[in-house]
C-alpha cells in the first residue's frame, strides 16, 4: 500500500517538476519580450564592447556545435545557456550573429517558427554542380530524405503515409525489418525527419484507423530546392523538367520568392 | 457498366445502397457473421434451389473478397497508367456477377465497384493534371537503376518478388547526388575534438621535460664546478708548490749565486708555460716564500726566503708590481739573456722523468 502510495507520489513529482521547467523554460523565453527599450539602453551602457564581441562569438559557437544534430535551436535554450545576464541586449547580440554568419562563414541563421523563435542555420551558398559540397562524405539518409521529398513534391505537396512506404518499399527499404544502413526505418522518417523539420507527420482527421500524410517541414521548405529536385527527377526519367508543367511552375515561383527573402 | 449487367440480367434483385469504401469493410465483416443466420434460415422466396447453392454462393463471396483484398493491397500498382490491373479485375468481377442471385454476393460486388471507382477517379485525374503524370513506382525503378541494382538472371518479373539487390555504396551514391538540392549548412566540428580536454595534457608533458633536465643539469653542475675549483685550486698549488721546491734546489746548489728573475721564470720552449710561471711565481711572492730584489744591475732576482725569515702575515713592507711579458719581449729576453732551457721544468717532462 505504502509502496503505492510512494509510486503515485513519485509520478506527480516528476509531472510537477516537468511542469515547472516548462513554466521556467516558457519564463526565460516571456522575459525577452517584457524587455522595455530603457532596459535597453541601460544594459548597452553596462557592458563592454570587448563583452559583448565575446558574448556574440559564444553564441555563434553555440549555434554551430546545436546545428550538429540539425535539430532547431530554440531561443530559451539560447537565453538559458549563453545569453544569461546580456538578455536584455539579446536583439542586439542576435543581429550581429546573423551578420557574423552571413559573412565569416557563409551561412544564414533563420528563424522557421516566429512565434515559438526556433532557429535553423542553412547555406547561404548555392552547392556547385559536379564539386563535392563537404568534406566529409554525406549521410546515406540524405538519399532516403530525398527520395520522400521528391514524392511529396511531384505529388503535390501532400501524400498518404502509405504511398511513402510502398515507394520505399520497391527501393528494399521495409520500415517493418531493419535496414542495413539505416536501422529503424520507421523511426529514422517519422521522428528524426520530423525532428528536424524536414517532413511533416500529420494525422489525417477521421480516420479509422488513424492515417498519416506526409509534407514538406520547415527546414525543407528553407533548404531544399525545388528546382533542383525536378531537374534530378527529369534526369532519372530522361523528360525535359517542364513536362511536368504543374510542378515547374511551383518550383519556379519557389525559387524566386526565397530570392526576395534573402 | 453495372447497369448494363443488371439490365441483361433483367432481376429485379438490386444491389445493396452505396457505402463507402472504409466503412465497406466493416460491412462486409458484418454480412460474413450474418452468413451463418442465414445459411440456417434458408434463403427468400421465389429463387430456384439451384441459385440457392450454399456452397456455390460461398465461392462466389470468397473470389469477391480476394478481388477487393488485391485491389486494396495492390492500390498502387492499380493506378499504374503502364498497364491495365483495374480493368482485369473489373472485368473478373463482370464474369463472377453473372453468377450472383443474391443480395449478399452483389453487396460484395457493390463494395468492390466502389474501391474500383475511387481508383478510377484517381487514375483519371492523373491524366487531368497538366503535364506529365508522376508515377512513383517508375520513380523507383529509375532509382533503382541509378543506384546499380545487380538484377539477378532468372528474374521472374511479378511485382510480389522483388529481384536484384543494391550494391554496397547504393545509398551512399544517391545521397551524394542529391546532396545538390540542399542548401545544408555543413556541420561544424572541431579538427582536434573536444577542446576542454586539450590544454592541461601539453603544458604537463612541458613541464616534465622542463624539470628533468633542469634537475639533471643541477647535479651536474655542481659536481662539475667543484672539480673544476678543486682541480684548478689544487693544480695551482701544486704547481707553486713545485716551483718553490726548484727555487729552493736550485739556490741550495748555489747560494751565493742569485737566480735571475727572468731565468727563472722564462720557457724558451713555450710562451704560455712562460706566463703560467710568472703567474705561479707571484704567489710564492705574495705568500712571502720568495722575495724579489734588483742586483746591481738592475735587473730582477728571485730568491728563497730562509725559513726563520718567513714572517707570518707579511708584516714587512708590502711592495706590489704588476709584470706583463707579451711575445716579443719574450723573444728578446730569450736572445739577451742567451736561455737555452727551461729553468722550471714543465709538468709533463716532471711525470715523464717520475
Amino acid at each position: 500500500m505504502s509502496q503505492r502510495k510512494k509510486a503515485v507520489s513519485a509520478s506527480q513529482n516528476k509531472t510537477q517538476r516537468r511542469s515547472q521547467l516548462l513554466l521556467n523554460e516558457s519564463d526565460e523565453d516571456a522575459t525577452f519580450s517584457q524587455i522595455t527599450s530603457s532596459q535597453v539602453q541601460r544594459a548597452r551602457e553596462n557592458f563592454t564592447s570587448d563583452q559583448i564581441d565575446r558574448k556574440v562569438a559564444e553564441v555563434v559557437q553555440f549555434i554551430l556545435i546545436k546545428d550538429q544534430k540539425k535539430i532547431p535551436i530554440r531561443r530559451a535554450d539560447i537565453g538559458k545557456h549563453v545569453i544569461k545576464d546580456y538578455k536584455h541586449i539579446y536583439t542586439d547580440i542576435i543581429n550581429r550573429v546573423c551578420r557574423t554568419f552571413e559573412q565569416v562563414f557563409g551561412l544564414k541563421l533563420v528563424e522557421t517558427d516566429p512565434k515559438n523563435h526556433i532557429y535553423i542555420l542553412i547555406n547561404k551558398l548555392e552547392p556547385i554542380h559536379g564539386e563535392p559540397v563537404s568534406m566529409r562524405p554525406e549521410n546515406p539518409k540524405k538519399g532516403l530524405l530525398f527520395v520522400i521529398l521528391s514524392v511529396i513534391f511531384m505529388k503535390g505537396g501532400v501524400i498518404k503515409e502509405n504511398l511513402v512506404w510502398n515507394t520505399l518499399k520497391k527501393l528494399r527499404v521495409d520500415p517493418g525489418e531493419k535496414h542495413d544502413e539505416f536501422g529503424d526505418v520507421k523511426k529514422v522518417v517519422t521522428d528524426e525527419f520530423v525532428r528536424q523539420k524536414y517532413l511533416e507527420y500529420v494525422k489525417i482527421p477521421h480516420t479509422e484507423p488513424v492515417e498519416y500524410e506526409f509534407r514538406w517541414g520547415l527546414r525543407a521548405e528553407k533548404e531544399v530546392s525545388k528546382l533542383k529536385i525536378l531537374e534530378f527527377v527529369g534526369e532519372l526519367f530522361e523528360q525535359d523538367p517542364q513536362s511536368w508543367t504543374q510542378q515547374f511552375r511551383e518550383a519556379s515561383t519557389a525559387g524566386t520568392s526565397s530570392q526576395r527573402t534573402s | 457498366m453495372s447497369d448494363s449487367r443488371r439490365r441483361s440480367r433483367g432481376s429485379q434483385e438490386e444491389p445493396a445502397g452505396p457505402s463507402n469504401g472504409v466503412g465497406g469493410r466493416n460491412r462486409s465483416e458484418r454480412a460474413a457473421e450474418m452468413g451463418e443466420e442465414d445459411d440456417i434460415v434458408g434463403g427468400p422466396s421465389g429463387i430456384s434451389e439451384e441459385d440457392d447453392d450454399p456452397t456455390r454462393r460461398r465461392e462466389i463471396r470468397s473470389k469477391y473478397r480476394d478481388l477487393i483484398n488485391q485491389v486494396q493491397q495492390n492500390r498502387e500498382d492499380m493506378l499504374n497508367p503502364a498497364n491495365n490491373k483495374l480493368t482485369d479485375v473489373l472485368e473478373e468481377a463482370n464474369k463472377l456477377f453473372a453468377n450472383v442471385r443474391q443480395a449478399r454476393e452483389a453487396a460484395l460486388d457493390a463494395q468492390l465497384l466502389v474501391l474500383a471507382t475511387d481508383l478510377g477517379k484517381e487514375k483519371a485525374s492523373q491524366l487531368h493534371a497538366e503535364g506529365s503524370a508522376f508515377d512513383p513506382s517508375a520513380f523507383a525503378e529509375h532509382l533503382l537503376s541509378y543506384m546499380g541494382l545487380n538484377r539477378l538472371e532468372d528474374e521472374s518479373g511479378q511485382d510480389g518478388n522483388l529481384e536484384g539487390y543494391l550494391p554496397q555504396g547504393a545509398w551512399q551514391k544517391l545521397a551524394n547526388r542529391s546532396e545538390h538540392c540542399f542548401k545544408t549548412a555543413p556541420s561544424f566540428h572541431y579538427m582536434l575534438g573536444s577542446f576542454l580536454a586539450e590544454p592541461p595534457p601539453p603544458r604537463q608533458r612541458v613541464e616534465r621535460q622542463r624539470k628533468v633536465p633542469g634537475k639533471e643539469a643541477k647535479r651536474i653542475m655542481p659536481t662539475q664546478l667543484k672539480k673544476m675549483e678543486e682541480s684548478h685550486q689544487e693544480a695551482t698549488e701544486k704547481e707553486v708548490e713545485r716551483i718553490l721546491g726548484c727555487l729552493q734546489r736550485y739556490f741550495a746548489d748555489d747560494s751565493d749565486e742569485p737566480i735571475s728573475y727572468y731565468e727563472f721564470v722564462i720557457d724558451p720552449n713555450s710562451f704560455s708555460r712562460t706566463v703560467e710561471n710568472i703567474f705561479h711565481t707571484s704567489f710564492l711572492i705574495r705568500d712571502g716564500l720568495a722575495r724579489m730584489y734588483l742586483d746591481n744591475d738592475n735587473l730582477p732576482c728571485i730568491a728563497p726566503v730562509e725559513e726563520g725569515e718567513v714572517e707570518p702575515g707579511g708584516a714587512s713592507i708590502r711592495h706590489q708590481c704588476v709584470i706583463s711579458i707579451n711575445h716579443e719581449s719574450w723573444r728578446e729576453i730569450i736572445d739577451a739573456f742567451d736561455i737555452k732551457d727551461a729553468l722550471i721544468p714543465a709538468p709533463e717532462v716532471l711525470s715523464q722523468e717520475s
